[in-house]
């Protein structure tokens, strides 16, 4: 069961939903995903850690998907349903 | 492949099985017996083991293993296949068990998939990107966990059988 309240995207701030815009881009799904908005409930957090997300998630030495699958087996390994 | 790294790792962080690569001042809880020579079925199942990983000497938890060569026999050979090139590359593969490794905590994991990432082609770049990964995805796994939040997608129907 959510211990929060989990924002919607009109309750951001309009750069907190413009950075939001810009996370459905990057996932290609029409939505944001609950972790964004809930991140960005403490923006101080939120915006520093969307911004090394984004910057660690990009293609680089290795690439976007084999990081996605290396998300995947630390959500596995740590029993995360999320 | 997650699976069969999680128990290797967790039979050689439970016996303290001595690091393979690194420095180590571990000492196994219970021998490491010398698998018999006489016996031409093992040597040949742990040439395959040596020749798979490039090592010198078969691998500590292996080698533990070598007290049941049935055991050995198969648990090896479905180890084999989950680290053979197939749609996944066997580098992609280790860098996963490396990732595995390093969120369950196990030294010995993290040592042995990470020479072996490094042995098939990871740059220090590729390591210092799939290290901030780790980080990342500990740090949400973490806060999804703590507030309980539900999965984003609704559950799928079950698909098609692997069997």
């Amino acid at each position: 069961m959510e211990i929060v309240h989990v924002s919607d995207v009109h309750e951001l701030t309009p750069e907190d939903q413009k950075f939001c815009e810009a996370t459905k881009a990057w996932f290609k799904i029409d939505f944001v995903p609950k972790m964004s908005r809930v991140l960005l409930t403490v923006p101080e957090f939120g915006r520093p850690y969307g911004r090394a997300s984004r910057r660690a998630m990009s293609d680089g030495a290795l690439s976007r998907g084999q990081k996605e699958l290396i998300a995947s087996i630390v959500s596995a390994i740590n029993v995360c349903e999320y | 492949m997650a699976g069969v790294t999680h128990a290797l790792n967790t039979v050689a962080d439970g016996l303290r099985l001595p690091l393979e690569f690194s420095t180590s001042s571990r000492h196994p809880v219970a021998p490491l017996l010398d698998p018999p020579t006489d016996d031409r079925e093992m040597q040949v199942l742990l040439d395959d083991i040596r020749g798979f990983y490039a090592v010198e000497h078969v691998p500590a938890v292996f080698r533990w293993m070598a007290r049941d060569r049935g055991f050995l026999q198969s648990y090896w050979e479905a180890t084999r296949e989950a680290f053979t090139d197939h749609t996944l590359d066997r580098l992609t593969k280790e860098i996963l068990a490396f990732a595995a490794s390093m969120t369950a905590k196990s030294d010995y994991g993290v040592d042995f998939h990470l020479r072996e990432a490094h042995r098939l082609g990871l740059t220090d770049q590729g390591l210092t990107e799939a290290v901030e990964v780790v980080q990342l995805f500990n740090t949400v796994t973490k806060i999804a966990d703590t507030l309980g939040l539900q999965p984003d997608f609704p559950a799928r129907p079950r698909g098609p059988s692997l069997g």
